[in-house]
């Protein structure tokens, strides 16, 4: 490998990173309030890549009920991503409603709850499937603008050029990442949040009300699935209603490395995996999932706690 | 029933519950089970206004169960529960603690990871401009939201000072010794504005010269915020010295109540004792 090739791999790795760790942010802050992993967090990464496709006014395909529709209105890509953002937030609360909280106030064992997230994301995808049917689905080119297709990090005669989508993709998570730090760390709804994560019942004996934060925690977290859900599919494009399954378990990996419910762990941890896959030799790329999990697997065994944390004092 | 159209001005004042200030706190036929065992049985008592209120009894009596179903953690049997002449039975803990019931625990139970400032803070969310758009100013920081916070801010830093806690405003509560910790849920409980604070043995873990300025503290308390105080506690010259009256509780049930002198020759109540000591 070269020089600029390094380099170039080096700048797809922190792009592809950084839409990791904003989708196993998504999950983080779930995990953090309810001690539950999201299974259909995947699902509606899928879920908002659809929406934002929708939005961009393009056409669905020949199968599905949606078979060769199209909004009758464009919006242009920034809106675009927010709107089908906010949908995907919306469907994080309704997931929230029907699949978690009938199980939390029952008391239900935290083991029924992740299968119930499991059905729901079988059920949204089958319902995707049914809707728009199962092939892939390209972003249309204009989204770009005027934009050129790639830009130069290198000189003239030695060029590194990466894809502007790789650009458009880091700097959207670097702004989410920042976002949703102030978020939780500079406002009163982050302090509860982390004040519900510590101790939920604490907090609801001081007048928090526990139930809407847990709604807005999955307002939050849908919102992080649909941007990367958006971001992921305008780099490679939309490859069936599958497509957000094999990225939801990759999260999982990354919520793993970087230590349960770890918020700045989750964001080291998908740069980390980014890096790593995007140095996966050419003939091997058909085995770069499994990286992530080679990872997963030696952070298990040496570094159980994740990549920031402190070893856990076993309570008496 | 809610009142309709067809009914008078009088009969429908009629029909208005006055609100009984007097009485702050009314538990009637509060009962729970767990299983098969009755933690709490059929125990009724009224803490009245500006009172300090002792629960007492052996351990496994039912006090701590008492506190939880007092503050909406676990719900009764049955049995109603009454604020302020208000019939607040089976709601949520966050509304029974906006309505102006705090509390504290037995374990103390502190946000550890957040600083002892924050920790009062997370008790003003319900002072605070709330709801959407509350969240929306929040986070944009908007007005309210700079005015709310400035306020909070200070509110939660002259109950720090009255604890004695101001200088370390800003140490993770974690870092905080024992003594230290028990005065900062205080003051957090404190920054809900109750009329109600139940504190769950305050004195655990405090040597003698610290119960007797821990009596004049709880009297302070309430004098100064004009509250009312239930207490468990099972150092019983502390509860002696402190309490305006006593409520005995024995394997869930309440085998006395009254003024301390009389609950203390009670002979169900020394029967209580001695039958737990031997």
């Amino acid at each position: 490998m070269n020089t600029t090739l390094i380099l170039q791999q080096f700048l797809n790795g922190l792009a592809i990173g950084s839409v990791y760790a904003i989708f196993a942010l998504g999950y983080t802050l779930v995990f953090s309030i309810l001690r539950v992993i999201n299974f259909a967090h995947g699902a509606i990464f899928t879920l908002g890549a659809y929406f934002t496709y929708m939005l961009l006014g393009a056409r669905f395909g020949f199968n599905g009920v949606f078979a060769n529709l199209a909004l009758p209105f464009s919006l242009p890509f920034p809106l675009a991503l927010l709107v089908g953002a906010l949908l995907s937030g919306l469907v994080g609360v309704v997931v929230e409603r029907l699949a978690f909280r009938p199980l939390r106030t029952r008391g239900a064992d935290p083991l029924l709850t992740l299968v119930s997230s499991l059905g729901v994301a079988v059920a949204l995808v089958n319902l995707i499937q049914y809707l728009v049917g199962a092939e892939i689905y390209t972003y249309p080119p204009r989204v770009l603008g005027s934009l050129p297709a790639a830009v130069n990090f290198g000189t003239s005669t030695l060029p590194v050029p990466v894809r502007t989508v790789q650009i458009i993709i880091f700097a959207v998570s670097m702004v989410i990442v920042v976002l949703l730090t102030y978020l939780i760390n500079g406002t009163k709804i982050g302090k509860a949040l982390q004040a519900v994560s510590e101790d939920a019942t604490t907090a609801s004996l001081l007048g928090i009300d526990t139930d809407r934060l847990i709604l807005f925690t999955f307002f939050l977290s849908g919102f992080l699935g649909g941007v990367a859900g958006t971001l992921v599919g305008l780099s490679v494009s939309i490859n069936g209603p599958y497509f957000g399954i094999s990225y939801g378990l990759k999260g999982l990996a990354v919520i793993v490395l970087g230590g349960l419910g770890d918020i700045p762990g989750a964001v080291l941890a998908g740069f980390l995996i980014g890096l790593v896959e995007s140095f996966v030799p050419a003939q091997y790329v058909a085995y770069k999932d499994a990286v992530a999990f080679a990872l997963l697997f030696a952070m298990l065994l040496f570094r159980p706690q994740g990549l920031l944390g402190r070893a856990v004092v076993q309570k008496v | 029933m809610p009142p309709t159209w067809e009914m008078t001005e009088e009969e429908i004042r009629a029909r208005r519950v006055p609100v009984d200030e007097q009485r702050v706190l009314d538990v009637r036929h509060m009962t729970r089970q767990f299983g098969g065992l009755l933690a709490v049985s059929n125990v009724s008592f009224v803490v009245e206004k500006g009172e300090i209120f002792g629960l007492i009894g052996p351990n496994g009596a039912g006090k701590t169960t008492l506190f939880n179903l007092i503050t909406g953690l676990i719900q009764p049997t049955s049995g109603q529960l009454y604020f302020r002449g208000e019939e607040y039975t089976g709601q949520r803990p966050h509304y029974i603690a906006q309505k102006g019931i705090a509390r504290t625990f037995q374990n103390i139970r502190l946000f550890g990871s957040l600083s002892a400032l924050e920790n009062v803070k997370i008790a003003r969310h319900t002072h605070t401009f709330g709801g959407i758009f509350g969240l929306i100013a929040g986070v944009l920081n908007l007005p309210p939201a700079p005015e709310d916070e400035r306020k909070t801010t200070a509110r939660a830093m002259e109950l720090l000072e009255m604890v004695g806690l101001a200088e370390r405003a800003h140490v993770q509560a974690r870092n905080f010794a024992y003594g230290d910790q028990r005065r900062l849920e205080i003051a957090r409980a404190l920054a809900l504005e109750p009329r109600l604070l139940l504190l769950d043995e305050p004195a655990a873990g405090m040597n003698a010269q610290e119960k007797q300025g821990l009596s004049d503290f709880i009297r302070m308390l309430r004098d100064k915020f004009s509250i009312t105080i239930l207490l468990i506690e099972h150092h019983v010259p502390l509860v002696m010295g402190l309490c305006d009256r006593i409520a005995v509780l024995d394997f869930g049930q309440l085998i006395a109540l009254g003024d301390p002198r009389r609950v203390q020759h009670d002979p169900a109540v020394i029967e209580a004792y001695l039958g737990d000591e031997g």
